[in-house]
């Protein structure tokens, strides 16, 4: 069982999203939720301080989401923190190039309350969290 | 120019190629005469000037459909904690007649009375099962305004083409001579936003390598062995 006090990171540029996102993470029991509203800011933020987990969207100005991916792999510190990408971006070669870029998940919009539980637990699950 | 029209493929493809060029700079031409002719000149000009318009309206829909967004939302963050309350209330009233039935046997002697206390008793059991049917719907309100985000990113993309016809317009309006350079990269500047990786949500999922729900993303990912 993932632990509900880890700290977890929204990344999107819209903040509805951003509202709906910390609304379903609250509703599974995680509650302490940070947001960023893009890629530079959420990788300045968790170059700063302390996260364990990271929901992206992918289509944001300045950095965007695959990019930020791409520079959390690249960066020492930060390169074994699990990353969901939450995205409209639903061509084949979008999910092929997040997986590659390494991705530990990628859940299409819109999506359900259920499915992004699923994927959630599917990581903690994996990784041993 | 001056190469025989025979024998060698590639040079007819190369004259053919010169000539059509030529044929269409004339039509070009032609069309641009006849747009002055007819006064399409004007309609052009009126088109290109009907875009900012069209750009506002573009906008006046991202903004209200934000606002509407917040507003769900804000209402779902505001009815939340009150189903919670009704919720606990109604189980510690609950326990509360409970222990009040057990202490004062008397009440039970009046059967009026004691047929009140089992239909509060049971609709207080009933109001944390409806507080949590509620909690759900207003999970399924908040999920719903996901279309902003969604919607909004198509009303961008929009705004962006329109953007590019309003550039193309005014070219058609400034250009004395058909600039096929300029429109040949900007033809080129097209396809590679198409082909790149930020298109966003797919309006149309039957091309074939288009995403139609989640459970194919999780078969290609399972496929590529993530």
């Amino acid at each position: 069982m993932a632990d509900k006090n880890m700290r977890i990171l929204v990344v999107d540029d819209f903040p509805t999203m951003r509202r709906i996102v910390r609304s379903l993470l609250k509703e599974l029991g995680y509650t302490n939720v940070e947001e960023a509203e893009d890629g530079e800011e959420g990788l300045a933020r968790l170059r700063a301080e302390a996260f364990d987990f990271v929901v992206s969207d992918w289509n944001m100005p300045n950095l965007d989401g695959l990019e930020m991916l791409k520079r959390i792999r690249a960066d020492d510190g930060l390169k074994s923190l699990p990353v969901l990408m939450v995205t409209a971006e639903a061509k084949k070669e979008n999910i092929i190039a997040a997986a590659q870029a390494g991705a530990n998940g990628y859940v299409v919009k819109p999506f359900t309350a259920a499915t992004l539980e699923e994927k959630l637990n599917k990581i903690f699950e994996k990784l041993g969290i | 120019m001056s190469e025989p029209r025979t024998i060698d493929p590639g040079h007819v493809s190369t004259a053919s190629n010169d000539d059509m060029v030529q044929r269409i700079g004339q039509l070009a031409r032609m069309l641009r005469d006849s747009m002055r002719e007819l006064g399409l000149d004007k309609e052009v000009e009126r088109a290109a000037e009907a875009i900012p318009d069209a750009r506002d309206r573009l906008s006046y829909i991202a903004t209200m459909t934000e606002q509407a967004a917040e507003r769900s939302l804000n209402a779902i963050d505001r009815a939340q904690p009150l189903q919670d309350l009704m919720s606990e209330r109604a189980n510690a009233l609950q326990q509360r007649w409970t222990t009040c039935q057990e202490t004062l046997p008397l009440v039970q002697g009046s059967t009026e009375v004691a047929r009140l206390i089992h239909d509060t008793q049971t609709y207080l059991a009933e109001v944390p099962e409806h507080t949590q049917a509620t909690r759900q719907e207003l999970l399924e309100i908040l999920m719903a305004q996901d279309f902003q985000d969604l919607t909004g990113q198509v009303i961008k993309r929009m705004m962006d083409v329109i953007r590019e016809i309003e550039q193309q317009l005014v070219q058609v309006l400034l250009d004395n001579v058909p600039a096929g350079e300029a429109r040949e990269n900007r033809r080129q500047k097209a396809q590679e936003r198409d082909q790149g990786l930020l298109n966003g949500p797919q309006i149309d999922t039957s091309h074939a390598d288009v995403m139609a729900n989640q459970d194919q993303v999780d078969d290609l990912l399972d496929e590529l062995g993530f």
